[in-house]
């Protein structure tokens, strides 16, 4: 009972506090008094979700549309990582936006829509069968909506709009195949290692159609994860939202893709299903061809944070990969990289936003000597950027190591060695488009005026989340057996 | 139970009522107070017969032979009588707001008062015969109201709607007389009334005029390619576009065509043969016709009347999945669309009235000024787009349930699962341009309206009703769905 009690509140809590500030827009005079209550929502919320991270797995009921369709919640290890995850990167990435918001307009709009996403993807992390999942990814497109178009300039708009139409319509795609799976006998929640491959159920598809179905949904879902071919919207949407937006647009809810698929793939189908399927080598194919592409298009890009966002098309697609290898090694590596990506993306943006905020630089070919302006940004921007990259002792490596793994013990033909070249390839890109900033920050050449140079780092809001960041991917790089062991507990469920 | 005359009691006092009240040269206060209580109590009369509904039919008059004007109530003429007897009279009230300052008033809810008794006439017909009789009265009562603004655009769309309606109702008079030939009955049996051994040889024959008495009952329902009136219609006042040309006129055409294909011809029959595919493409092409063109429209109100092709031909496209679940489906999107569409109407009806817009791009940033009309218009949108939680989904949801057993045999209905899902993107695009510019404007591009807010009572009412009955659809449809499940198969 008090856990049914917790999660209602866990997920009420932000999004009436959400609705409360929008419907009190403007009308909050003392801003300290706003930021305080907005913290201690989303410290509270932070403090429930970890309750029930940490009490035994549920399934809980909650509502039915129909005798056929219920609204399922269910608690699981999978559940836990995503939710741990998004609570820690919406905490962080909400303190940081008490700051950058300051001189912004709207901003109750924005932390009131900010809450309410928050609250809507505790329950998409919990989502216990299909249509839940479906609901619950819907709505985290609609309320997300307003992040994105913020600053309501007719380019973020437009971004807006782009953003919600590929979503959509990705939905949409899935939904062909979730009608199909529901039709045919599949309306369970969802169960680890799927159902038809252990063949209890009465399944009525056939098999063809079935792996068509898949596809569907990988690609659906997959926009949210800016997977190629629907990728086109992210490189547009992430770079016009606020700073602290599109850290969490990057970080947290591409994922929800990565989650919608893991659970459709693992939870309800089976891997034993797909593998060696041509489904299967068209997922690999796509995943490799999102992951090279994103990095090229990161490479040549001069905007910061629309670089960031080139290269979170191309890492979530690193996830996608080591998913798609339907090994356990592919699987731990990807679901590894889930964590450590959203870390260090959440950390990269708000390291572009922190300059943005404090100098309106927004080029990469501005920023030369902006490590002596801004150290502690720029420090942070260094070691996560290695983090990315995969050097050792940083995050990166862990899961590149296990994704290689992965791909080298698939038994997937050419794409055993082909895709460890690819993510190689990758890399190099990665050290390309990210360490030469680096370097141009804190070494700009015995041309530049190294007297006009002021040190002027923004404050304490803003440093706090960037150094926990950095740290964060620092230490999960130097002791991952914990978070490791804890996936690997779930990879050998499904697989 | 009530005696079966009580159903030609409430067919016949809204036509009876409605034209007398010229005569009465009311003010306009008491006129309204007198329509309102006429409507209700219609309604009521209405409900009565559902709830103890008459077992016996009850006959108008006899014509030659076997044929007679009769009325009585089934499952599904059960289903739009509710459906119509709930909206009239909001629709009624809201209508009293938005006419206030029109000229011919009293004309105008004469003939709005008569639909609705014509209407029922439709919904209460026991045989393909008098549902052919009200079904052209329909087009003579409604016709004055398409024409209500006397401007040249609406005499124009008013001829246009006569003539596509009683050309589509001389393509029903063949199926009429075929069936006369051919079936056992004119009557509507669940199952079809062919009579196999006189229909001998002539099958090819028999499939042929089906799907001519398909297309003419389709006109009404807004089929592709004959749905050029629907949105030339959308010219008439908002009250008559968001009730009759989203639930009264073009659902009595996706009703009959229910009656048609269950009742008349019966699905053993059509299953599978050429003609069904046939009507399933036209369905399709329909939906696919409809939804894109609302996306090309910038008229809020005719968006809106292309959105109604789109979402009829759901209804159509569920229809010709000549299965119970197709024919389930299909009165699960008829009574849903009915509510949200009437909402979303009467939202664009509201914003016309308040501040005079009609044009899509006029309405940046109009959502601060009337936050009420357009809050209730996105859960409308939502709904209208098929997102969980809102009716909309519901009924998508069991369309595509029917699409997919369907095609177990036939699958070709993949293709209409596929054409639900780009429909749904679609909607979702063109409700959604328009809450997002209403709510968040591109900076600059405001148009000010200042002194605009939301409407007063009269017209919010209906609105919050709507609203809530889409949530209520949406969140707890399960009462209504085995209703609507057993009229399906035939035990209600």
């Amino acid at each position: 009972m008090t856990i049914t009690w917790m999660f209602g509140a866990a997920i009420l809590l932000p999004v009436l506090s959400g609705l409360f500030l929008l419907l009190r827009q403007g009308k909050i005079e003392n801003r300290r008094l706003k930021c305080v209550g907005i913290f201690l929502v989303m410290a509270l919320t932070a403090l429930l979700a970890v309750a029930l991270i940490c009490s035994p797995d549920y399934e809980l009921t909650v509502w039915r549309l129909t005798d056929t369709i219920s609204l399922t919640f269910r608690l699981d290890g999978l559940a836990r990582l995503f939710m741990g995850m998004t609570v820690a990167a919406w905490t962080l990435g909400g303190v940081f936006a008490f700051e950058y918001m300051k001189h912004e307009e709207n901003e109750d709009r924005y932390f009131g829509f900010y809450l309410i996403v928050l609250g809507v993807l505790l329950a998409l992390d919990q989502a216990g069968n299909l249509v839940t999942l479906y609901l619950c990814f819907e709505l985290m497109t609609l309320t997300s909506l307003p992040l994105v178009l913020h600053n309501m300039s007719h380019e973020a708009v437009m971004a807006g709009l782009k953003y919600l139409f590929y979503s959509i319509g990705g939905a949409f795609t899935a939904l062909f195949g979730i009608f199909y799976l529901f039709a045919n006998g599949l309306t369970g929640s969802f169960t680890p290692g799927g159902y038809l491959s252990a063949g209890e159920i009465s399944y009525t598809g056939t098999t063809g159609m079935t792996l068509f179905v898949l596809l569907l949904i990988i690609i659906g879902f997959g926009t949210k994860a800016g997977m190629f071919p629907m990728h086109g919207w992210l490189p547009t949407a992430h770079p016009v939202a606020p700073a602290p937006a599109s850290a969490v647009l990057s970080g947290v809810i591409t994922k929800a893709g990565v989650l919608a698929v893991v659970r459709v793939v693992f939870y309800m189908v089976g891997a034993d299903f797909l593998r060696g399927t041509w489904v299967q080598y068209t997922w690999l194919t796509l995943a490799l061809i999102t992951v090279f592409m994103g990095s090229m298009m990161a490479y040549k890009e001069q905007l910061l944070k629309k670089r960031l966002a080139y290269s979170s098309v191309s890492q979530v697609s690193y996830i996608m990969f080591g998913l798609a290898t339907l090994t356990v090694d592919g699987f731990v590596g990807g679901l590894a990289h889930f964590i450590f990506h959203s870390v260090i993306k959440d950390c990269l943006f708000l390291c572009a936003g922190a300059i943005i905020y404090n100098t309106h630089r927004t080029r990469v070919d501005e920023l030369r000597g902006i490590g002596k302006e801004m150290p502690v940004t720029m420090w942070c921007f260094t070691i996560v950027s290695l983090g990315l990259v995969g050097i050792p002792p940083l995050s990166g490596f862990v899961s590149k190591w296990y994704l290689a793994v992965g791909a080298l013990g698939s038994g997937t033909g050419v794409f055993t060695w082909l895709g460890p070249v690819v993510l190689l390839l990758s890399a190099l890109l990665t050290a390309g488009y990210l360490l030469t900033l680096s370097i141009q920050a804190f070494f700009p050449g015995a041309d530049f005026d190294y007297a006009g140079v002021k040190r002027h780092e923004v404050n304490a809001l803003m440093t706090v989340p960037m150094v926990l960041y950095a740290a964060a991917t620092l230490l999960l790089g130097m002791f991952p057996g914990a978070l490791i062991g804890f996936i690997q507990n779930i990879a050998s469920a499904v697989l | 139970m009530m005696n079966s005359a009580c159903l030609a009691l409430a067919i016949a006092l809204p036509i009876v009522g409605g034209a007398l009240m010229p005569l009465l040269r009311l003010p306009d206060k008491k006129r309204n107070l007198l329509i309102e209580l006429l409507v209700l109590a219609t309604s009521a009369l209405a409900f009565a017969c559902v709830l103890w509904r008459p077992e016996t039919n009850f006959v108008l008059f006899h014509l030659t032979g076997n044929m007679n004007f009769s009325l009585r109530l089934d499952g599904l003429g059960c289903v739009f009588t509710c459906l119509i007897a709930a909206l009239w009279p909001l629709a009624t009230l809201y209508a009293f707001e938005y006419m206030r300052n029109e000229e011919r008033t009293t004309s105008f809810f004469c003939c709005y008062t008569m639909t609705y008794g014509v209407t029922l006439g439709v919904a209460m017909s026991e045989d393909l015969v008098t549902m052919y009789l009200f079904y052209e009265l329909l087009t003579l009562v409604s016709v004055y109201l398409v024409m209500h603004p006397m401007t040249r655009k609406a005499l124009r769309a008013s001829r246009t709607y006569l003539y596509y309606s009683i050309g589509g109702a001389a393509f029903v008079f063949i199926g009429l007389v075929f069936l006369i030939l051919y079936g056992t009955t004119t009557n509507f049996v669940l199952g079809g009334v062919l009579d196999m051994e006189k229909v001998g040889g002539n099958v090819q024959l028999i499939l042929l005029v089906y799907v001519l008495t398909f297309l003419g009952f389709g006109v009404k329902a807004a089929i592709f390619p004959f749905q050029g009136w629907l949105p030339k219609a959308s010219v008439a006042p908002t009250p008559v576009t968001a009730l009759l040309h989203a639930v009264a006129v073009v659902k009595s055409g996706a009703f009959a065509l229910m009656r048609l294909t269950y009742y008349s011809f019966g699905t053993d029959f059509l299953r599978g043969t050429w003609a069904h595919f046939a009507v399933m493409s036209i369905a399709m092409i329909s939906v696919i016709y409809g939804s894109t063109m609302a996306v090309r429209e910038t008229h809020f109100k005719r968006r809106l009347a292309y959105s109604t092709i789109s979402n009829l031909s759901y209804v159509t496209m569920a229809v010709t999945m000549m299965s119970p679940a197709g024919l389930f489906a299909g009165m699960c999107h008829m009574v849903v669309h009915a509510v949200m569409k009437i909402g979303a109407f009467f939202c664009s009806g509201a914003v016309l009235h308040q501040s005079g817009v009609e044009y899509i791009d006029e309405l940046n940033g109009l959502g601060r000024r009337m936050p009420f009309t357009f809050g209730m218009f996105a859960i409308f949108g939502c709904s209208l787009a098929g997102i969980p939680l809102f009716g909309g989904f519901i009924s998508k949801w069991c369309i595509a349930m029917a699409a997919v057993e369907t095609a177990r045999e036939i699958p070709y209905a993949y293709v209409a699962v596929g054409v639900l899902l780009y429909a749904a993107l679609m909607t979702a695009i063109y409700v959604f341009t328009v809450v997002v510019r209403a709510f968040f404007p591109d900076r600059g591009s405001v148009t000010p309206h200042p002194e605009v807010t939301d409407p007063n009572w009269e017209m919010c009412l209906p609105l919050a009703l709507f609203a809530v009955a889409t949530l209520a659809l949406g969140l707890h449809s399960g009462p209504l769905l085995e209703v609507l499940q057993s009229i399906a198969n035939g035990g209600f």
